[in-house]
């Protein structure tokens, strides 16, 4: 009896399961649906960055024939956002403009020009306020305040501590405090945001289509700002162009198009430009960083006091958590016994932040881990010994609560530093190249979501029919991170089948259970626990099935595959069919059911804003970077990354390597050259010129390893994959750059003109300092 | 947040009835490859009528050689120049290759990227992003936001193939109704950002030439910051003769600095000498009081004045070593 | 004003009315349904309209359909073989060359354009050729090994 089961589909490298269409190019993005009655919808923006908002008057661009439906903050007089309790934007302005770029009307017409040319029709009568652009002007005491109920345009103060700061700073022997910017950096995913609302009036129903990582918070606001039972809502995420955490809230723009649809009494379809997709935002906040940091002789860490201020935008979306993210994970990496954190999250007058890869803790980790590279350094250690100093004895809990169930950190060191031949290496390279090291890590997502529910954070349902394929039902976003793929896997494994009787619907409100979507890495670890449970429980019964038809006990059932026959026995067993078939009888088609709940222990410290960082299980990761420099132009060259990763498992380890690479490189962009800019509130870089991004030519290899630390509660050992490498790469190439050229930069992104200038002081003072140690 | 594209597209067979078409609609844009046009029609930055597409014009599309000089077409496309041996032949054509992408190489055009439209951080913006700034001097507005209380459109020029061109001696061919001429190609542009072409109105660029016997060595070095995509932030050409250890010849050309290609060729002080660090530096005064790197960009102005400075440098000292051989 | 287009669309020509500021990626989106060429900017800047035209990558975002009159549009639709991935789509599903999928036609029809022109790219080629088109997911690395693999050497 040949055992037709798979070869482990765990643990093997596996092609997307809905990769065919991407190569095909039949898979379809929301801006690729187009139905014929679909009326265009535009948006009209404020070209002001604070003003008070008389009227809006559409009267003129009602008459223009082909427009069908105009709606302004009139309709949507219901505020949205991320955070329950911080819920201060509406979809259209009402009172108040905030920033260049806020939605302040919307048009539906018969087509594009229609709708452009009614844009231009519609008058603002406004009274301008004086606006603030930066954290400075914002904290000012004659500030324009941008909320009534914010006073110095602060969204959030943290302050927190833990274990004894005064203590440890005397302990140390060397103590350095200094001070890093980080610039403002947005997704940039490829595909431009888009929506469809198609309404029905005679039902009162809202079918919605668009380019979420989160359907389920979509669905939830969609029924809050247009007042709509939840029910009469169905949300559908076709393919997604990326994310990064963009479309981890719900945007404006997909509240615009439901409201505009509703209004028009029809379908509305909304694509935005890219410009447009650059003012929408959310991305990751420009940080101002005081950092002190305490080392012993040895190389120990005994304290550290961090001060970040993030300056948020116009509005609160996620500005909370980002903030709260910020001090939280300075634990958890290394072994710090005493953290003091202040976190300032400011308003300005600029399109709202949000969550962005690696959410609220890439800047911070590029000052704490410059600056132990630098401590390093003065105090002439290897700043992988001192890395190898701070370990943490896992399993553990932080100071601040944090629970480390598994922790491959030493295994990651270990890797890169044989890999890049550091040892012989760092601090021996030729003028103009340079070596540096960064470690970080992230939570395998949150362990307490922002909506509270009482509900299990993943439900997975399994549908088995009379067809004898598994339709895997999950409400986990796959926005190309590969998640469709490992649900698949699960399922593939603990059934022993292959993916040919399997299929994975992932994301129609109608069909699939809730879930919380794809963000803080959460999909591998609690949707794959729940697939695992699901999948499990259907195998259980299709074992009992089996057991009756072969008239012995489910014990007793041997599973090869495709056949389920007695165990040891030489019977030719029934083949799966068979077995479904059996299952079937008397019952009818099957459903499974499994969840995953993060128990309470996992979701932090008790102290206020304590669930933020909490997770099941961290991800950890280290680097090295190599780099060479130009000293005449100040442009950096990455020449090669090295990078260790512990995922826990990598069920899928093709999926890791490229989501390691995707995220290291995104590091690479942030550190390299990316940055937002503003004239006056106006954004000097919403196109992929000004924004730029790394090409082909600008990108090195990225060699991957993978620790597999085996994590107790992830399925199969799982933690996350595609977030933790990042923030390592940004003091990695601080610190290479730092050798390349004798310059200590404190700034990001480390673009040829911040490096070249800082090239130029050193040899500036280099002169002079020559000049003042020649004898006269 | 554009509307379509709505104009009447001509297509003249020959260049007659180009000449004839652009005569008929004075205010017709003129469309080669489109790479630089189309992108700006879509943000609102112009809106003709009429479009007259130069495509069709197959005259315009060769590459010739004569004892005299070497001509190339203005519609020859950048991957059409890369895969001549003109490239090889004079370095400083290697130029083409640091334009853009290669799939905007297949499109793009000589003339096209000769008459690139000047660029600026306050222009190259959407129609809404122009207007919520009062727009510019340079389209519908009336400050340069680049220097306010100044009177003149800073807009830079960012073509990469005008410099290697002036310092290989090119000339342009310019038809109109009234008959062609050849002309210095230096004498294509104005400083003005606003209105940086010396094209009147019906003139058409139909060619560049310049003289087979070039003999100099040449080169192109280009500032920006990522590899590929990116207009220069500087771009330095240079083509010099060394005779023994002199310097006996040396033509400079800067872009992406000023609203014009700035072509520098008169550096007697330095001929007859060998490079040193004293001549390059002279060299560079000379470059360094003529160019103006405004806040046209978003990289700051002293950089791009500094790289002008080290690409130079390292170009000409990498040509003068060469030419040791 | 609105004129009659005739070309090649995936081997096929054919004749339209078209109006004349109609760009090449609206018409094969829009009118022909060929959606999976890809608008990702405003316009020559990310390489996700990438189609070939007379074989060459063009950007259909930057190009009026007019301009192509006469000449033979090829988009990612036409790349599979009777239905079958081919090796260069084969190459970029099985080695991750694709992860959200949205810059990928784009990514495969500059590739189809380098290897029809050249088989046997090297590492730099393939960088080169590829280096208009965008990519925000991967990091390129894998894209890289993709269109690696699918070369004769490969």
């Amino acid at each position: 009896m040949a055992d037709t089961r798979p070869k482990s589909v765990i643990g093997t490298p596996t092609p997307l399961i809905d990769g065919v269409e991407k190569v095909r190019g039949s898979a379809k993005y929301t801006a690729d649906l187009m139905p014929r009655e679909a009326l265009v919808g535009r948006i009209l923006r404020s070209p002001y960055s604070h003003a008070e908002l008389i009227a809006v008057d559409i009267d003129k661009a009602l008459a223009l024939p082909g427009v069908v439906a105009i709606v302004t903050g009139k309709d949507s007089p219901i505020p949205y956002g991320i955070i329950p309790i911080a819920q201060n934007e509406h979809p259209m302005a009402q009172d108040r403009l905030r920033y260049r770029g806020e939605p302040v009307a919307a048009v539906a017409a018969i087509d594009a020009a229609t709708a452009e040319a009614a844009l231009d029709l519609i008058e603002l009568r406004v009274r301008e306020l004086p606006a603030c652009y930066d954290a400075m002007h914002s904290r000012a005491p004659d500030a324009a305040q941008l909320h009534e109920n914010k006073p110095g345009n602060l969204e959030r103060e943290v302050h927190n501590s833990f274990g004894d700061i005064d203590a440890g700073f005397k302990a140390a022997d060397l103590v350095a405090e200094d001070v890093f910017h980080c610039a403002e950096v947005t997704h940039a995913h490829m595909e431009p945001h888009a929506a469809l609302a198609e309404y029905d009036p005679e039902r009162d129903t809202l079918l919605f289509h668009s380019v979420t990582q989160v359907p389920y918070y979509v669905h939830l606001m969609l029924a809050q700002c247009l007042d709509l039972d939840k029910s009469r809502i169905r949300v559908i995420k076709p393919f997604v162009g990326g994310g990064f955490g963009a479309r981890t809230e719900t945007l404006n723009f997909e509240l615009i198009c439901a409201i505009l649809a509703r209004k028009a009494g029809g379908t509305v379809r909304m694509v935005l430009s890219r410009e447009e997709t650059f003012l929408t935002h959310r991305g990751r906040p420009a940080a101002d960083i005081k950092l002190k940091l305490g080392l012993t002789k040895a190389g120990k860490i005994t304290a550290v006091k961090a001060e970040m201020t993030q300056i948020g935008g116009a509005y609160g979306g996620y500005g909370i958590v980002t903030i709260l993210y910020a001090g939280a994970l300075l634990n958890a990496l290394y072994d710090i016994p005493a953290v003091q954190y202040d976190g300032y999250r400011v308003y300005t007058n600029t399109p709202p932040c949000g969550a962005m890869r690696g959410h609220g803790t890439v800047d911070m980790r590029h000052a704490f881990d410059t600056m132990l590279n630098r401590l390093a350094r003065q105090l002439g250690l290897d700043p992988i010994a001192v890395r190898r100093a701070n370990l943490i004895d896992a399993p553990g809990e932080t100071p601040n609560g944090l629970k480390i169930t598994s922790y491959g950190l030493p295994q990651n060191l270990d890797w890169v530093e044989a890999a890049s031949n550091w040892k012989t290496r760092k601090g021996n390279m030729p003028k103009g190249h340079g070596l540096g090291i960064g470690c970080s890590h992230f939570v395998s997502g949150a362990a307490k979501p922002v909506q509270w529910t009482g509900q299990p954070d993943a439900v997975v349902n399994l549908k088995l029919d009379f067809d004898a394929g598994i339709t895997i039902l999950t409400g986990a976003a796959d926005i190309g991170q590969g998640s469709s793929t490992i649900v698949a896997q699960v399922v593939a494994e603990v059934m022993g089948l292959d993916f040919s009787r399997l299929r994975v619907i992932s994301n129609d409100s109608a069909i699939t259970p809730r879930d919380m979507g794809s963000y803080s890495s959460r999909v591998t670890y609690m949707v794959g626990n729940a697939t695992l449970q699901a999948a499990q429980k259907l195998k259980a019964r299709l074992i009992a099935a089996a057991a009756k038809a072969l008239e012995t006990t489910p014990d007793n059932i041997e599973c090869l595959g495709e056949t389920y026959r007695v165990a040891d026995s030489q019977d030719r067993g029934l083949p799966f069919e068979k077995v479904v078939q059996e299952a079937l009888k008397d019952h009818g088609a099957i459903t499974e059911r499994g969840t995953f709940t993060v128990p309470k222990a996992f979701q932090g410290g008790k102290h206020r804003g304590g669930a933020v960082g909490s997770t099941m299980g961290f991800s950890y990761a280290a680097q090295v970077v190599e780099v060479s420099v130009d000293l005449e132009t100040g442009g950096i060259t990455v020449e090669k990354v090295w990078v260790s990763h512990d995922c826990g498992f990598a069920i899928n380890p093709l999926a890791v390597e490229g989501q390691v690479q995707g995220a290291i490189w995104m590091g690479m962009g942030q550190a390299m050259m990316e940055e937002t800019r503003f004239h006056e509130g106006l954004p000097l870089h919403a196109n992929f010129l000004d924004y730029s991004f790394p090409t082909t030519l600008d990108s090195p290899d990225i060699a991957v390893h993978i620790v597999n630390s085996i994590d107790p509660n992830g399925p199969f050992g799982a933690k996350e994959a595609s977030e933790g490498g990042l923030a390592g790469f940004l003091p990695a190439l601080a610190e290479a750059v730092a050798e390349a050229t004798g310059c200590a930069i404190n700034d990001m992104p480390l673009s040829p003109d911040r490096v070249f200038a800082a090239i130029e002081k050193k040899r500036k003072a280099d002169k002079k300092r020559a000049a003042k140690k020649v004898p006269v | 947040m554009s509307a379509p594209l709505e104009f009447t597209l001509l297509h003249p067979a020959n260049l007659t009835e180009a000449v004839k078409q652009m005569q008929a609609h004075p205010n017709a844009r003129l469309l080669a490859g489109g790479t630089d046009l189309v992108p700006n029609l879509r943000r609102g930055i112009g809106a003709p009528d009429t479009v007259i597409a130069l495509g069709g014009i197959d005259t315009l599309n060769s590459i010739t050689e004569t004892a005299s000089h070497v001509e190339i077409g203005a519609g020859v496309t950048l991957a059409g120049l890369l895969a001549s041996n003109l490239p090889t032949r004079f370095p400083a054509l290697q130029a083409a290759a640091e334009i853009a992408s290669p799939s905007i190489r297949q499109a793009a055009t000589i003339g096209g990227n000769l008459c690139l439209d000047t660029r600026c951080r306050f222009y190259n913006q959407s129609q809404w992003w122009r207007k919520a700034n009062q727009f510019c001097l340079k389209l519908d507005g009336d400050t340069c936001h680049v220097a306010p209380k100044g009177k003149r459109c800073h807009a830079t020029f960012s073509g990469d193939l005008a410099p290697a061109l002036l310092v290989l001696g090119a000339e342009i061919r310019v038809e109109n109704a009234q008959g062609g001429r050849w002309q210095p190609l230096a004498q294509l542009y104005n400083e003005d950002g606003l209105d940086h072409l010396t094209l009147a109105k019906g003139d058409l660029l139909v060619a560049v030439r310049f003289p087979t016997s070039e003999t100099r060595r040449s080169g192109y070095l280009k500032s920006r910051v990522r590899r590929a995509g990116d207009f220069p932030l500087a771009g330095v050409a240079v083509a010099l003769t060394r005779t023994g250890d002199k310097i006996t010849d040396l033509r400079v050309a800067a872009t992406g600095t000023n609203s014009a290609p700035l072509l520098f060729d008169d550096f007697a002080d330095v001929i007859g000498q060998p490079l040193s660090d004293a001549a390059l530096t002279q060299i560079n005064k000379r470059i360094g009081q003529a160019i103006k790197p405004m806040r046209t960009t978003n990289q700051p102005g002293l950089y791009r004045r500094q790289m002008v400075a080290a690409l130079s440098k390292r170009l000409i000292s990498t040509l003068y070593e060469q030419g040791a051989n | 004003m609105t004129s009659r287009l005739t070309l090649t669309i995936n081997n096929r020509t054919q004749q339209h009315l078209v109006a004349d500021g109609t760009l090449l990626v609206d018409f094969l989106r829009d009118q022909m349904g060929l959606t999976g060429t890809k608008q990702g900017c405003d316009g020559g800047e990310c390489g996700a309209c990438t189609v070939l035209v007379d074989g060459k990558p063009r950007l259909s975002c930057v190009t009026l359909a007019h301009s192509v009159a006469g000449q033979s549009v090829e988009t990612i639709e036409s790349v599979a073989e009777n239905g079958r991935l081919s090796r260069l789509q084969a190459m970029f599903h099985e080695r991750l060359g694709t992860q959200c999928g949205f810059c990928t036609p784009g990514m495969i029809m500059a590739a189809e354009g380098l290897l029809r022109a050249n088989p046997n790219p090297d590492q730099a080629q393939i960088k080169t050729a590829l280096s208009g088109n965008l990519c925000r997911c991967t990091g390129y690395v894998k894209i890289i090994e993709s269109v690696e693999a699918a070369t004769n050497h490969g």
